[in-house]
């Protein structure tokens, strides 16, 4: 069971000594820093290994943390940078939206695929999938506004930009996901929508 | 100019000003693109925020937990005492040392040294050089040099393994 305590009250008892309040902010955000870190790696083991990464890091410069900002905010921000040298390192091929010929292999995709099924597919599943679709950048955005709660001051921070320019990406990003969801999702679509 | 998306999309996020929001509700109400539009607009987004976050595995927590638990064991003993202790202890021998230096310095007598002959029966004979460097001395001399040199060496060969795993 997760504690109620905020996320400053359990920082400030992880840094009184007691590592189970760290355990506690860890289980909290967890599965917003993996989904975060699956926008980059795409593949689940290594977004395991960045977001256990991100936590570990955080752990070491949890004394920095300045308490301006929210907690989540300062968190995301490390797993942008985290992820972003993930990228450089792997050198991963990521895809470009114009390009119809280089959809990005998923991985861990359900069993028993296969485009006949559309309707059998829950609407949330082709949501997913055009996510993963995305550029990393577009689907970050993408995620931290919708399920971060975060606005767009605190977007841009965590991704060290202007939040005029999170404004205009957010707008791109959300036209590109349709344009990909309509593509997946061919004459579906329009019944669905 | 801002597409009719742009707009629609600054109205759903209420980033408009209050003007733009009425004018941008004028329009929903009386025109048929702007209308169609914005519920295509408010479905998505209803949908884009109905994306479910992904679960990593079982173990996540506990492994970093555990990782930050080895990373603590291995913390060295020189970066996890106290400075606080240190400069205690600092301290302490200071004040203890000024406080003699003090009390020594105040409880001289600087004239009596005035006049003062040496007797001759303390005229002390210095020993010569040469009577220390005998057989025992010299080994004694160079076994402590040995263990110096052990000491000192494996202190060197323990920076560089550890210079090497980082």
């Amino acid at each position: 069971m997760q504690s109620k305590l905020s996320d400053i009250e359990l920082i400030e008892q992880t840094l009184g000594g007691n590592q189970s309040a760290y355990a506690d902010l860890v289980k909290r955000h967890q599965r917003f820093v993996f989904t975060l870190a699956l926008r980059f790696a795409k593949s689940r083991e290594d977004a395991e290994e960045i977001a256990q990464d991100c936590f570990i890091k955080a752990y070491r410069s949890l004394s920095s943390f300045q308490q301006q900002s929210k907690f989540s905010t300062w968190l995301y921000s490390i797993v942008y940078t985290t992820a972003m040298t993930f990228l450089r390192k792997r050198r991963l091929d990521t895809s470009s939206i114009d390009d119809d010929e280089s959809y990005i292999q998923i991985e861990n995709k359900p069993s028993g695929y296969d485009e006949y099924n559309v309707e059998n597919k829950s609407r949330s599943y082709y949501i997913n999938q055009a996510i993963e679709q995305l550029l990393p950048d577009d689907a970050t955005i993408i995620t931290m506004f919708y399920k971060g709660e975060q606005s767009l001051e605190e977007i841009a921070q965590a991704m060290g930009i202007e939040a005029n320019t999170v404004k205009v990406k957010l707008f791109r990003a959300r036209q590109r996901l349709k344009e990909r969801l309509e593509r997946n999702l061919k004459h579906e679509v329009n019944e669905l929508i | 100019m801002n597409s009719i998306e742009e707009k629609l999309w600054n109205y759903i996020d209420g980033n408009c000003t209050p003007d733009e929001q009425k004018a941008i509700a004028v329009l929903i109400e009386q025109d048929e693109v702007y209308r169609k539009k914005y519920s295509e607009l408010l479905q998505l987004n209803s949908e884009f925020a109905a994306i479910e976050l992904d679960e990593p595995s079982m173990a996540f927590s506990y492994n970093v937990m555990e990782t930050i638990r080895t990373e603590h064991a291995q913390q060295p003993l020189k970066a996890a005492v106290d400075k606080r202790i240190i400069l205690g202890i600092a301290a302490f021998f200071v004040l203890t040392l000024s406080a003699l230096v003090i009390y020594m310095f105040s409880s001289v007598n600087w004239s009596a040294g005035s006049g003062v002959q040496i007797p001759e029966q303390l005229n002390i004979q210095v020993p010569h050089v040469n009577t220390f460097f005998t057989g025992r001395v010299v080994k004694a001399f160079l076994f402590f040099d040995l263990v110096m040199g052990l000491f000192l060496l494996d202190h060197y060969l323990r920076r560089k393994t550890t210079a090497k795993e980082q």
